[in-house]
C-alpha cells in the first residue's frame, strides 16, 4: 500500500521538464529532486555504473554527482546533487555557451573511448554549477555500436554550433533565438542566416550548409534506414576533434555599451568606495546566505561579499559584461558566483510544452528566494528607459525579495539628466520621478530599514525589508 | 536498432561520412603544419589551448 501511495505521489510530482526520454524521469520527493530509472534503461545504467564510467565522469567534474537511493525490479531511484539555480542556454553569454558546447564534445569523445555515446546533445542537458558547465542528464548515455554515426550529431549542430556561429557573425543576441526554438535552431534557418562566404569554410560548409541540404533532401525518406551509413570510430573522433578545435577558437562579434561602465560613471573613486562599503556592511549585517545582484555588470559589487555569501547570482542585460564576469569566475575558480544574461524589462518566459518545460525566470527566482536583492544603478533605467512606474517596479522586486538594497539616483544625477533629456517634449510626463514618489510607492510593499546618501553623489541607498 | 526517442535525421546520418572525411584532411594538415613548425623551431601558440582529450589519470578535467 505504501509503495502504491509512493508511486502515486511520484506521478503527481514529476519535474515539468522531464518527460521526453522514456529511460526515466525526474520527480520531487518532498523538496528533494530525484531521478527514476525505468527497466528499459537498466542494462545501460548497470553498465555505466559497473564499468566505473559514472564514477570517473563525476570525479572529473563533468557529470553531476548522484547517489543510488533505491533499487527494485520496477524502478531504480537515484538522487543527484542539488543545483541551487538552473540557468537555460538562452541566458548564457557567448563564452558560457562556448564552454557548454566544448564540454559536450569532450564528454562524447571520452564516452566513445569507453564504449558509450551521448544519445542526445541537447543544450538543456548542461547547466552551470560551482563555476563550471556540467552535464546534468545522467541518463544521456547509451552503448556505442561499432561503425554507427553519432545519432545526436544534428542536435549538437542545432543546439550548439548553429547558435555559436550565428553569434560570431551577428552578435550574442542570436543566442536568445534558443528561446523560440526549444529543439534547437532549424538547420535550414542557420544556413540561410550565415553569410555566403561561410560556404567556403571547410567546417561550416559540411557541418551546416551541406547538412541543411541533405536534411531537406531526405526529409520525407524516413524508411530508408539502410542508407544511414557507416562511420568508423576514428572518423567519428575526427568529427568531434575538428568541431572542438573550431569552437574553441570562435569569437563573437563584439558590441557593448556597458563594458567600460565603471570608467564612464560619474563617480569619483571615493564615492564608489563609499557605496561599496555601505553595500557590503548591510549584506553582512543581514547574515546573507543567498544574493542576487540585478544589473550587476561584471560582478564588481557581488565580489565584495563573495567570501561571506554561499550563493550569488549576478545578472546583466549585456552579454559582454556576463562574459567578463564569467572569465573572472573561471580565473579565480569561484564556486559560488553564477552570472547570467537577463533583461529585467523582459525576463525569460516559461517555454516548451504547457509553457512549463523550462521555467520562467520569475518562477525560478521565487524558488531561489534570495535573502538579499541588490538593485544598484537600476531603477532610473527601469523607470526612464522602460517607462515602468515605481509601483510596478516595487511589485516586481517584492515577488522574490526578502531584503532589497536599492539605489535611487536623484534628478540631479547626470545619468538621470541624460535619460530625461531623451524624453524631449514628453519630459513633463516624467515629473513623478523623485524621491518622495519613489519612497511612497516602495512603501506599499516594503518597510524602510536604512536610508543613506552616498557621499559625493546625487544618489541615495535604501535598505528595505519586505512587508 | 538502438532505442531512441527523437529522430536523428537521415540527412544528418549520411552527412557525417563527408564531415568526417573533411575533418580528417583538416586534422592531418594541421598535424603536418605543426611538425613543420617544430622543425623550424616555431613554437605554435595552440600548444596552450585546451584539448578535447580527457586524461584518465588526472582527477579533474573540467578546470580550464
Amino acid at each position: 500500500m505504501t509503495t502504491l501511495v509512493h508511486q502515486m505521489m511520484i506521478k503527481n510530482n514529476t519535474h515539468e521538464a522531464s518527460f521526453r526520454d522514456p529511460s526515466g524521469s525526474l520527480f520531487y520527493d518532498q523538496d528533494v529532486l530525484r531521478r527514476s530509472i525505468q527497466p528499459i534503461y537498466f542494462s545501460q545504467y548497470v553498465a555505466l555504473k559497473e564499468r566505473g564510467f559514472f564514477d570517473s565522469l563525476i570525479q572529473k567534474k563533468l557529470l553531476i554527482p548522484h547517489t543510488e537511493t533505491s533499487v527494485s525490479y520496477e524502478e531504480i531511484i537515484i538522487t543527484p546533487e542539488k543545483i541551487p539555480f538552473v540557468t537555460n542556454p538562452y541566458e548564457w553569454s557567448f563564452e558560457q555557451y562556448k564552454q557548454a558546447a566544448l564540454l559536450t564534445l569532450k564528454i562524447q569523445k571520452y564516452a566513445l573511448s569507453k564504449g558509450f555515446i551521448l544519445k542526445d546533445a541537447s543544450a538543456y542537458n548542461i547547466t552551470f554549477h560551482k563555476g563550471k558547465p556540467i552535464l546534468i542528464d545522467t541518463l544521456s548515455f547509451d552503448f556505442y555500436k561499432e561503425n554507427t554515426p553519432w545519432r545526436a550529431y544534428k542536435q549538437f549542430i542545432t543546439h550548439f554550433l548553429g547558435p555559436l556561429v550565428l553569434s560570431k557573425y551577428h552578435g550574442a543576441e542570436m543566442l536568445k533565438m534558443m528561446q523560440t526554438y526549444i529543439d534547437g535552431l532549424p538547420v535550414q534557418l542557420i544556413s540561410s542566416l550565415l553569410p555566403s562566404k561561410t560556404r567556403l569554410s571547410s567546417i561550416l560548409y559540411p557541418n551546416i550548409h551541406l547538412l541543411a541540404k541533405l536534411e531537406h533532401k531526405y526529409n520525407n525518406d524516413y524508411k530508408n534506414e539502410a542508407k544511414s551509413g557507416n562511420l568508423s570510430k576514428k572518423a567519428h573522433e575526427n568529427i568531434l576533434t575538428s568541431l572542438y578545435d573550431y569552437i574553441s577558437k570562435l569569437k563573437q562579434k563584439k558590441q557593448s555599451e556597458w563594458v567600460d561602465y565603471y570608467s564612464k560613471t560619474n563617480y569619483n573613486s571615493e564615492a564608489f568606495l563609499n557605496k561599496k562599503k555601505l553595500v557590503k556592511d548591510w549584506i553582512l549585517q543581514l547574515e546573507t546566505n543567498s544574493l542576487i545582484d540585478l544589473g550587476g555588470n561584471d560582478g564588481t559589487f557581488a565580489r565584495t561579499v563573495i567570501e561571506h555569501v554561499s550563493n550569488i547570482l549576478v545578472t546583466d542585460i549585456d552579454s559582454n559584461a556576463i562574459d567578463l564576469n564569467y572569465k573572472q569566475v573561471r580565473e579565480n575558480k569561484e564556486l559560488n558566483l553564477l552570472p547570467f544574461v537577463c533583461d529585467i524589462l523582459q525576463p525569460s518566459a516559461g517555454i516548451g510544452f504547457c509553457n512549463t518545460e523550462r521555467e520562467s525566470l520569475i518562477k525560478r527566482l521565487i524558488n531561489f528566494s534570495p535573502d538579499v536583492t541588490l538593485a544598484l544603478a537600476l531603477i532610473h533605467h527601469l523607470t526612464l528607459s522602460g517607462n515602468v512606474p515605481f509601483e510596478k517596479s516595487a511589485a516586481f522586486f517584492a515577488l522574490f525579495s526578502k531584503n532589497l538594497i536599492i539605489e535611487f539616483p536623484k534628478r540631479e544625477d547626470s545619468w538621470v539628466e541624460s535619460l530625461l533629456i531623451r524624453k524631449r517634449e514628453f519630459i513633463n510626463h516624467f515629473d513623478f520621478y523623485d524621491q518622495d514618489n519613489f519612497e511612497a510607492k516602495f512603501g506599499i510593499y516594503f518597510i524602510l530599514i536604512h536610508k543613506v546618501r552616498i557621499e559625493g553623489t546625487h544618489r541615495i541607498l535604501y535598505l528595505y525589508k519586505k512587508k | 536498432m538502438q532505442f531512441l526517442y527523437f529522430d536523428p535525421g537521415l540527412g544528418a546520418m549520411i552527412v557525417q561520412a563527408i564531415v568526417a572525411a573533411v575533418a580528417g584532411v583538416l586534422l592531418f594538415t594541421k598535424n603536418i603544419v605543426y611538425k613543420i613548425k617544430i622543425i623550424f623551431g616555431i613554437k605554435a601558440k595552440e600548444d596552450v589551448t585546451d584539448s578535447i582529450d580527457i586524461d584518465d589519470n588526472t582527477s579533474t578535467s573540467n578546470d580550464d
